[in-house]
Parts: C-alpha cells; sequence; structure tokens
C-alpha cells in the first residue's frame, strides 16, 4: 500500500491503569462504575475491550482520554500519568462527533490548525492525503450531515489520525451500522492497523468484532467493571473474515463466550434482567451443540 | 427471475409513472382551485356584506371601497414616510437586540459568574410584556423616537437571549469533548465549537424576535408615536378613516412577511450545513 507512507512512525503509546477506580455521584447516590481496574495496552498491538452492555465501557474510556478523572488509581501513558484530554490518546466515539458545521476537509484539519504548530498549507495537504486513505476524496467538501454511517466512521478516523495520536481510543465505533458496513470498516480497520505499528484500544460488545481485531482481549465484568480475564488471540496477522471460521477462532469464542456467560449469570441472580437474555441464549446453544457432538 | 418477480413491464411501469404525474397534476390544479375559490369566496362576502346587510360584516368598508383608500394612501407621502420610519425604527431596535442579546446569552451560558448574576435581574424582568414598558420608557427616554425604538428592542431582546443561552448551553458535550482532545484553546473553543453550534438557536431567536418587533413597532406607535405605520393605522380610526386603516393593516402584515423571510434567508446562509442532504 503506497499512501501508508503518508501514516508517520508513532512513538510510544503503552497505557497502564494502575487501580483505576470510578464512582459517580455523593452519599446514598454513590454509585460504582470502574472498580480497582488494572490492565496494560501494550504499544504497537491492538487491544480490544469487551464487556456487557451498560458496565461502564464508555466510562472506562472517558477515564482513559482524560475527560473523567478517577476516583482512585492512575492512567499513565508512556511513564506520565494521564491528567486530561489531550491529543495524544484521540477518541474515535461511539455516537459520530464529527462536527456538523465544518466540511470533512474542516473536520480533518481542525487538529492541526488549533494546535498551531504547522503551515496552513501543509496541514491540507496532509489533510487531503488522509482522507484518500479513508477513501472520501469526493467528500471533502461536504459536510458530515451528507455522509453516510461508514463514510462519518471513516473521517473521524481522518480526523484522529492527522494528530499521529500514541494510542487511538475506539468506543464501539462501528454500533449502530448495518452488518454489511460493519464488516467492510473491520477490514479497514484491519488494514489501515496491520504494518503501520500504532496502538490501538478497541471497545465493543460484539464477540465476532473483538476476535478478529484483537491482538489481547480483555473481559470484563459487570457493574462495577474490572478485567475478568485475558485472553491472547494468537491467529496469525494479518487477519481477513475468512478466519472467522477457523477452528482456532471457534476456540477463543467459545472461551470468551464462557467467560462473558458466568458473568451473565451472577448479573442474572444479582437481579439484572438485561443479562437473562444472554444466559438463555447461551444455554441454548450448549444444548445445541450437545446434541451435534454425538 | 428477479425482475418477472416484481411483476412489472417496462411499459406497466411507465403507465403507472403517467398515472402518478396525472394524479398530481390533478392535486396541484385542485389545491390552487381551493384556493382560488376560498380567496373569491372571501372578498364576495365581504363585498356583499353591505348591500346584502349581513350583520357585523357590513360594519366594515367593502373591498372596492378599501382599493380606493389604497389608491389614496399610496400617492401620499405620509404613507410612504410611515413605512421608512417604522422600518429604520425596527431595525435599528432589532440590531440593538442581538448585539446585546447574544453576547450576553452566550456569556451567561459559558460563564457560571455571570449566568449567576445577571439571572435574577432577567428572571424579574422578563415576565413584563414589552407593551408594559410604554408609559415608563415615554418617562424615561428624552425622545418619543427613543421610547418606540426602546420597546422594539425589548420585544426582540427576550426572545433572542433566551434562545441564545438554551442553544449554548445544550451543546452535545461530546462535540466539546473532541474539540479538548484535538488540542483546543479555549478561543477555539468558543469561535469554532460553542459559536457555531449555537447558530441554529439564535436563528430561531431571531425570526421569532423579528415578529415581537412588529407587534411592538405598531402598539407603541400607537400610544407614543406621531408618526410610522402604527401612528398612521391609528390616526386613521380616529379620523373614522376606515378603508385607510384596513390598508395599514395589510401594509404592516406584508412588512412582517418580508422582514421574516429576510431573517429566514439570512440563517439559511448562516448554517450551510444544515439545509444540504
Ligand atoms: N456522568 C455520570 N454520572 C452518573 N452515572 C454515570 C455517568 N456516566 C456513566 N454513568 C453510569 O455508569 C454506568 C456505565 O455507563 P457506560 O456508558 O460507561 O457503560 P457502557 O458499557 O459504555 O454502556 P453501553 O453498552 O450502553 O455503551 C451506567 O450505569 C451509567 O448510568
Ligand atoms: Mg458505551
Amino acid at each position: 500500500m503506497e499512501h501508508k507512507a503518508s501514516i508517520q512512525p508513532v512513538e510510544g503509546g503503552e497505557v497502564k491503569l494502575r487501580n483505576v477506580t470510578k464512582q459517580f455521584g455523593e452519599d446514598v447516590a454513590q454509585t460504582t462504575v470502574i472498580q480497582d481496574c488494572t490492565f496494560e495496552v501494550e504499544r504497537g498491538k491492538f487491544t480490544v475491550v469487551i464487556g456487557p452492555s451498560g458496565c461502564g465501557k464508555t466510562t472506562l474510556i472517558n477515564v482513559i482520554a482524560g475527560y473523567e478523572t478517577p476516583t482512585s488509581g492512575e492512567v499513565v501513558l508512556d511513564g506520565a500519568t494521564v491528567s486530561g484530554p489531550g491529543p495524544d490518546r484521540l477518541v474515535v466515539f461511539q455516537e459520530t462527533a464529527l462536527f456538523p458545521w465544518m466540511t470533512t476537509l474542516n473536520n480533518v484539519m481542525y487538529g492541526p490548525v488549533v494546535q498551531r504548530d504547522s503551515q496552513a498549507a501543509d496541514i491540507e495537504k496532509k489533510a487531503h492525503e488522509l482522507i484518500e486513505l479513508v477513501g472520501l476524496s469526493e467528500f471533502s467538501h461536504k459536510y458530515p450531515i451528507q455522509l453516510s454511517g461508514g463514510m462519518q466512521r471513516r473521517a473521524e478516523l481522518a480526523r484522529a489520525l492527522i494528530n499521529n495520536p500514541r494510542v487511538l481510543l475506539m468506543d464501539e465505533p462501528f454500533r449502530g451500522l448495518d452488518a454489511m458496513t460493519r464488516q467492510l470498516m473491520q477490514e479497514y480497520l484491519l488494514r489501515l492497523f496491520e504494518g503501520s505499528g500504532r496502538t490501538i484500544l478497541f471497545v465493543t460488545s460484539e464477540i465476532d468484532e473483538a476476535i478478529l481485531l484483537a491482538d489481547k482481549l480483555l473481559v470484563l465484568s459487570r457493574a462495577p467493571t474490572h478485567v475478568k480475564a485475558t485472553i491472547t488471540v494468537d491467529l496469525p496477522r494479518p487477519r481477513n473474515l475468512e478466519m472467522l471460521t477457523s477452528r482456532r477462532y471457534a476456540e477463543l469464542k467459545s472461551e470468551a463466550l464462557s467467560i462473558l456467560y458466568q458473568e451473565a449469570v451472577s448479573a442474572f441472580a444479582a437481579g439484572s434482567n438485561a443479562a437473562a437474555d444472554l444466559v438463555e441464549a447461551f444455554e441454548q446453544r450448549q444444548s445445541v451443540q450437545g446434541k451435534t457432538d454425538k | 427471475m428477479k425482475q418477472s418477480s416484481h411483476g412489472g413491464s417496462p411499459a406497466r411501469e411507465l403507465t403507472t409513472w403517467f398515472q402518478l404525474r396525472r394524479w398530481l397534476k390533478a392535486r396541484w390544479n385542485l389545491n390552487l382551485l381551493l384556493g382560488v375559490i376560498s380567496l373569491t369566496t372571501l372578498a364576495a362576502v365581504w363585498e356583499l356584506g353591505k348591500p346584502l346587510g349581513i350583520p357585523l360584516i357590513s360594519n366594515v368598508p367593502p373591498p372596492s371601497e378599501v382599493i380606493v383608500a389604497a389608491q389614496d394612501l399610496l400617492t401620499s407621502e405620509q404613507y410612504w414616510q410611515g413605512w421608512y420610519l417604522s422600518l429604520q425604527r425596527i431595525t435599528i431596535g432589532f440590531i440593538i437586540a442581538q448585539i446585546i442579546g447574544i453576547p450576553l446569552g452566550l456569556a451567561m451560558a459559558i460563564n457560571r459568574m455571570t449566568f449567576d448574576t445577571t439571572f435574577p435581574v432577567i428572571e424579574i424582568l422578563r415576565p413584563i410584556p414589552p407593551v408594559a414598558w410604554i408609559p415608563i420608557s415615554i418617562v424615561f427616554w428624552p425622545t418619543r423616537e427613543m421610547s418606540v425604538i426602546f420597546i422594539v428592542f425589548l420585544g426582540a431582546f427576550w426572545i433572542v437571549l433566551l434562545n441564545t443561552i438554551g442553544g449554548a448551553s445544550h451543546i452535545d458535550p461530546s462535540y466539546k469533548r473532541a474539540a479538548l482532545s484535538l488540542g483546543s484553546r479555549p478561543n477555539d473553543l468558543f469561535w469554532k465549537i460553542i459559536l457555531p453550534a449555537t447558530i441554529p438557536s439564535i436563528v430561531t431567536g431571531m425570526a421569532v424576535g423579528m415578529g415581537i418587533s412588529w407587534e411592538m413597532v405598531v402598539a407603541s406607535e400607537m400610544i407614543a408615536g406621531d408618526t410610522g405605520l402604527g401612528y398612521l393605522l391609528w390616526l386613521s380610526f380616529q379620523i373614522n378613516a376606515i378603508g385607510h386603516v384596513i390598508v395599514c393593516m395589510i401594509s404592516i402584515g406584508i412588512a412582517g412577511y418580508c422582514s421574516s423571510a429576510i431573517i429566514r434567508a439570512a440563517g439559511e446562509w448562516a448554517t450551510p450545513w444544515r439545509r444540504l442532504f
């Protein structure tokens, strides 16, 4: 891929969470969303966080991005404690956060323009390169409202990449896209990541997406959340969608699912109706598999 | 296979298309026809009110007399001067309202201190209808002209202030977060994020405010003025020239409509990202 050259190598990107706890509210109304969470995002690796809906994934991203300060514990990026938002950790949001009043080009140029350390002409050239990289050249003068969901996500990716963030934080970026677009976006992200040396922390609640993308998969517990298990995904790279049918893939998926199932069972026991669906579906899957095995 | 399952040969599709067009055309003509019918009926009932002795309607001069009155007024200098002066008052009062209302609203939405100090005063004054200010305004301002402009100002001020505060304090937090992550300074955050995100609410406030401004200019010219369309309307009533009253009413309606159209057009121009698909 010739235009890979336009992405400069990035330095650093190692994120460490040390005993991070995040609580909201005070006194009686206090809830703990993240409880004593410790993990590491390795530099140059694709780390995926998976957890049940509502467990605190977005809160986790917000803490790492610096939008929220942890109640206790700390987030360390390349040895320095994170103390607020900054262009070294860029977020691609769950809902699109492209600025509706700016064209694709101006959205992508926004970071370098406000950081004021390069010439306008250079910024624009770089922005055009990245817009081409994400396949939106024809749409560089269109407004976000004129782009489809998938295009908006790619524009947002370009807006993040132009700043060469040390780590890219992605909070369920493909949620809400239709199944086919979602798969295409996954393949697209793999092509962008593989061989680029970038560090990505990706949040999802979709097991297939998680395994397809991850080098390391962190399974979160239900709220108050912490890392329940770490699974090393040793599928070879470059990855492609065919791997979803491989034997190793199925093993990894079973492993992850059974951990999620245990979580759902205890959530159900603790009174969460939302967890009931997963418990029931998993049990049916077990019984069907049991029959076919015989 | 797939095509046949849709069940339409090209010729058949063509007929459906023509049917659709014919139907649309018929609708359009029907709409036009109904519009013409309702307007003619209105004019006819109004015109025949007097000869037929229809109660209430016969108190009002018929369209034929209004047309004569219009010819009379439209050739008088006082009428055109009325337009000019009323428009001038609207423009001055309205613009001052924007110049004060928009920055104040933004400051109140962004800065807690500004909000806490100004909000109590605003909450006490805001519920008072601008018309109720007319007497005190006459006492307070040295000239009648200034009192009228002040009332117009009040009419536009509250609504643009409230809309600006509302718009600027309900910006989706993810825009601000994204902007901060990308390295925005407070200045960038204001000019490139908060201001553009608030423009749609400001435009709404301006459009509504323009309507209220016209109500206020007419009311205050009637009470405190000695020129302008509102004053001319009141004067015509006092000398029992009801035809002239009606011409003034229609004129004010047209003026209000055109002013709103200008605001709407300016609003669309200022927010190109909203009118595209
Ligand atoms: N600012 C806040 N104040 C109070 N509670 C909050 C706040 N932010 C999040 N929460 C609570 O924290 C919990 C986790 O929310 P969060 O959005 O992080 O979950 P999530 O895993 O990202 O969910 P989803 O699957 O819907 O994206 C929720 O119960 C939510 O109500
Ligand atoms: Mg979330």
